[in-house]
């Protein structure tokens, strides 16, 4: 297997960018091992910076395509709650998942969104912009 | 030798999460035709780190262990050993 690793630093979040012939096998299933390598990466770099640095990675663009599928997925819940009204809410989700949404979220009109409830079952909830609130994580 | 890149990369993250890399141990021990078990020993203070909160840690190595395992053919788990 050939692949390289790319990384870049934003803030205190690490990006790294695995990529090259056949590392969707480090994916594995529902992105299950990219997950397992995220994680001890983490408890790697925590050992070595005692700083809060955090990391994001993402292998073969596995990541960034999830992510993407996430955004849709929140537009077209956006959309049916402009159409219809009422709240919904989103299965809960880890706080990188959540922002994604809420990113997505409040760049469409007449719909805002927040988190409820506490992790690991904390979710997003879409309803629609009554009064300006901003979104929250 | 079977089990060889499950121990290579069990080691080498093990290593590299622990405080005192020159005390963390890995065994191989056989369990069958096609199955292997990684037993990791650390020195005391970075078992909590290897395991993690809720074992989360630990299902990473077990995750990671499985996919090297699948490389080689061959079923691998992990335990922490006290």
């Amino acid at each position: 297997m050939e692949g390289e690793v790319n990384t870049r630093v934003e803030g205190d979040i690490i990006y790294a960018e695995v990529t090259g012939d056949q590392t969707e096998a480090l994916v594995g299933p529902k992105g299950a091992i990219l997950d397992a390598v995220m994680e001890l990466c983490r408890t790697m770099v925590h050992r070595h910076s005692q700083s809060g640095a955090r990391l994001r990675l993402d292998i073969a663009g596995y990541a960034e395509r999830r992510r993407e599928a996430l955004r849709i997925y929140a537009r077209r819940l956006a959309e049916k709650v402009v159409a219809e009204g009422g709240e919904i809410m989103l299965e809960p989700m880890n706080p990188a998942d959540r922002k994604v949404v809420h990113d997505a979220i409040a760049e469409i009109d007449g719909v805002r969104s927040f988190s409820e409830g506490e992790d690991p079952e904390r979710s997003v909830v879409i309803a629609p912009d009554e009064d300006d609130e901003d979104e929250e994580d | 030798m079977k089990g060889e890149i499950v121990e290579r990369v069990v080691t080498y993250v093990a290593k590299a999460i622990a405080e005192e890399p020159e005390a963390v141990r890995v065994e191989m021990i056989d369990e069958g035709p096609d199955r292997v078990l990684a037993e990791v020993r650390t020195a005391k203070r970075d078992m909590g780190r290897v395991i993690g909160r809720r074992g989360r840690v630990a299902n990473a190595f077990r995750t990671l262990a499985q996919a090297a395992g699948d490389e080689e053919g061959i079923q691998a788990s992990v335990e922490f050993v006290d």
